[in-house]
């Protein structure tokens, strides 16, 4: 069983799409979380060492793991206390650096649309950036894939997350990783994200533009404030530019579908779109 | 001058407020409104915008939040690499390993 766990997850698109009607529930959401749930062990061990370093026990290290739920945040806790930051400040900068989830959660809201009021707010509690990547691909690209679905997703990669953390802070500093070496691994994960994405010249120069942007604003507001902003304004410059080719010019080569040299996943993004 | 674990129990509940509210708001918003189809296709182009917005940040800003390049080669060849890699596989699985293999053995030699 073991074996098929890691080909399913190597192989995710395709293989699972043929094989999801035999295989068991909760091993067809492992297999879809599986890439966020392995770089979660070593990004969450050094997470629960650094928690620990700071003074955060066990029990705490639970309880942020699995309140707060996101790398960044519990990276920026950890070394704020190692600064011995006042309170207010750290949560006024924690508020700042979770603001870009309102997006998130703006940019799912047409697949959550109609869920009940406690199926949302237990949908919210554990959305983070990496789990939102595997469910906005997933729901994009899998008319099948429900909500219940992706709230499983997110709880299994919750589940990754928080033993992590747990072990990492058991071990406390008797190891040493290079946090910038494993922190990679989410920026390939965005970067996959990003290349599976491109599928026309106008997304491609919406991206360039929204690099630009990021840096220009997150040195202007020295904060991840600047991640929302650039967002905000690359996403709505996008939109405005496809809307005004769409009027004008619907024709254009800037909105044609460019072609995947890997003919996968089934093209079934336009249909979603829609 | 070292916090209590009292102290770390509220700190973590005020982070919690923090990090539940903007996660929580706009789900409530539109989950019972219909969703205007403007707002739809200016939110289709959020993701790719937002995880760039990451990538630069993850690859090009010091935690001082200035733009750097010193010292980021092999996180920045290896980035190219991922690119590829995705590009030609669409897997993520290999993209995010064979990334983290190809910036550890950077970071050796570069």
């Amino acid at each position: 069983m073991c074996e098929m766990g890691l080909d399913g997850g190597i192989l995710l698109g395709k293989a699972v799409a043929k094989s999801r009607e035999k295989l068991p529930y909760w091993r067809r959401i492992l297999d879809a979380s599986l890439p966020v749930d392995l770089s979660y062990i070593p990004i969450g061990l050094a997470c629960g060492i650094l928690l620990n370093a700071s003074g955060f026990n066990v029990w705490t290290t639970l309880m942020v793991s699995i309140m707060v739920f996101s790398g960044g945040a519990q990276f920026l806790i950890a070394s704020l206390l190692a600064t011995n930051a006042p309170m207010l400040s750290v949560i006024l900068m924690m508020f700042f650096l979770e603001l870009r989830y309102a997006l998130l959660g703006s940019s799912l809201s047409k697949y959550l649309h109609g869920e009940s009021l406690g199926f949302t707010a237990l949908f919210a509690a554990s959305m983070n950036d990496e789990n939102y990547a595997l469910n906005y691909l997933k729901f994009s690209t899998d008319k099948k894939f429900t909500p219940h679905e992706a709230l499983h997703v997110e709880h299994m990669t919750l589940i990754f997350w928080t033993i992590s953390n747990i072990i990492g802070s058991l071990i406390g500093s008797a190891i040493n990783i290079d946090l910038t070496i494993v922190h990679f691994a989410l920026t390939a994960l965005f970067l996959y994200m990003i290349v599976v994405q491109l599928k026309n010249g106008l997304i491609i120069v919406i991206c360039i533009l929204s690099g630009f942007l990021a840096a220009f604003f997150m040195v202007l507001t020295k904060s991840t404030l600047g991640l929302v902003l650039s967002t905000l304004t690359a996403s709505f410059i996008g939109f405005l530019v496809e809307a005004t080719i769409r009027k004008y010019k619907p024709k254009s080569g800037w909105l044609r579908p460019m072609k995947n040299p890997a003919g996968s996943p089934e093209d079934a993004d336009e249909d979603a779109d829609d | 001058m070292e916090w209590n674990t009292t102290q770390h129990v509220w700190l973590i509940l005020g982070c919690f407020c923090v990090a539940f509210a903007p996660r929580l708001i706009p789900l409530m918003f539109f989950r019972t409104r219909k969703i205007p189809d403007w707002f739809n296709e200016w939110m289709r182009y959020v993701p790719i915008s937002l995880f760039t917005a990451l990538v630069v940040k993850d690859i090009f800003i010091s935690p001082e939040y200035t733009v750097t390049i010193v010292n980021r080669a092999p996180e920045m060849i290896a980035a190219v690499i991922v690119i590829g890699i995705a590009y030609w596989t669409r897997s993520m699985a290999i993209s995010v390993v064979l990334g983290l293999v190809a910036v550890f053995l950077l970071a050796m030699v570069v």
